[in-house]
């Protein structure tokens, strides 16, 4: 295992509500930082509701879970499941037949602590809701990603998320906005990007354009920031970028041509 | 003739994407202050009553909850008739 820098950053990725993309943004940025060399772990902390297996198409290399680490029935090593595409990229297995309370807070921070000294990045897939599971989720990250749609409830949860974690006195709380419509902003349908951050009060990690494409690569279990072609992938890569300390510039967010839909609707291309 | 259009389809109604904002600037700040509607109109009267006990007011007050960035405050508006 190669590992860059001698600290490690661990971040988690929350947002309140379900069905944001925390799941999606959590394969995508820890398979973009793997690309790049980083020696990076995921760990699926939906206990009871797994899902990054599926996201990430390993589903069929878990043998042990997070649980049965803690609980000495298996090493942090052997529950380690090692991704196919990138060397150093690995996801620690949520539990799928137990629940948020099979797991303490000290217990994460004590296998977080474990794993710091092997990697560059720990990335911590929170579950929906703000009890136990984000809890857990929270108590071992230095950085808060934030995930939310440009969507009322999605911004309403949001806010809470982020009361929660400057509670939590979480310096380092950034969003991330997934799912957005150009078109319809434009239109006057949608909240924008100014909207989300005058509401929300925090630094802007990144914008992720609604991409249909991510529906196709979920089917595959293939993270789509591995195929560059699409917007959604380019923009993964830039918060990846951010992520690695570098300073790149928001995309200004193209509408689809009208050939571009075109080519789409009659399935063309891809 | 663009903007004629979008009047016309419209039916002079605000952008859905002002509607949600307006709300969300309304919810935000009751959530992040734990105030309800209910809360803030009890405020208003209780306040009203305190200061008409001691003083004569004049016009409508107002009593209300402002942000500025994620920090609130309770805006108390109250004219006084002068003498």
């Amino acid at each position: 295992m190669a590992k860059k820098n001698p600290d490690c950053q661990v971040y988690v990725v929350t947002s309140g509500k379900g069905g944001v993309g925390k799941t999606t943004a959590v394969a995508n940025l820890s398979t973009g930082l793997a690309k790049q060399g980083y020696s990076v772990v995921v760990m699926d902390l939906d206990i009871g509701l797994k899902k990054l297996d599926l996201i990430l198409g390993l589903e069929n290399r878990v043998i042990y879970d997070i649980v049965q680490v803690v609980e000495g029935e298996c090493t942090l090593r052997q529950a380690l499941v090692k991704d196919k595409r990138f060397p150093d990229l690995f996801m620690l297995p949520a539990a799928q037949t137990r629940n948020k309370d099979d797991l303490t807070a000290e217990q994460v921070v004590e296998v977080c602590k474990e794993l710091r000294p092997d990697f560059d990045f720990i990335i911590i897939d929170c579950p929906a809701g703000i009890e136990k599971g984000f809890q857990n989720a929270i108590a071992a990250a230095d950085k808060a990603i934030v995930v939310t749609n440009p969507e009322v409830s999605a911004v309403r949860d949001a806010d809470r998320i982020i009361g929660m974690l400057e509670s939590a006195e979480f310096r380092d709380i950034k969003l991330l906005v997934n799912r957005i419509r150009p078109d319809m902003v434009r239109r006057g349908d949608m909240l924008s990007i100014e909207d989300l951050i005058e509401h929300l009060c925090i630094e802007l990690l990144g914008v992720v354009p609604e991409d249909s494409g991510v529906v196709i690569s979920t089917n595959r279990g293939e993270p789509i920031i591995l195929d560059e072609k699409s917007s959604a992938a380019q923009a993964f890569n830039n918060v990846v970028q951010r992520m690695m300390g570098k300073e790149v510039p928001f995309m200004t967010l193209q509408e689809e041509s009208f050939w571009g839909k075109l080519k789409r609707n009659f399935g063309f291309g891809r | 003739m663009l903007n004629f259009l979008k009047r016309i389809f419209s039916n002079g109604q605000p952008s859905s994407r002002s509607r949600a904002n307006d709300r969300l600037r309304v919810v935000l700040t009751h959530d992040r202050v734990g105030a309800s509607n209910h809360l803030m109109e009890t405020l208003q009267t209780e306040i009203i009553a305190l200061i008409a006990r001691h003083m004569e007011i004049d016009g409508t007050p107002e009593v209300r909850l402002i942000t500025e960035g994620r920090h609130s405050a309770l805006d108390i508006s109250i004219p006084l008739k002068g003498r």
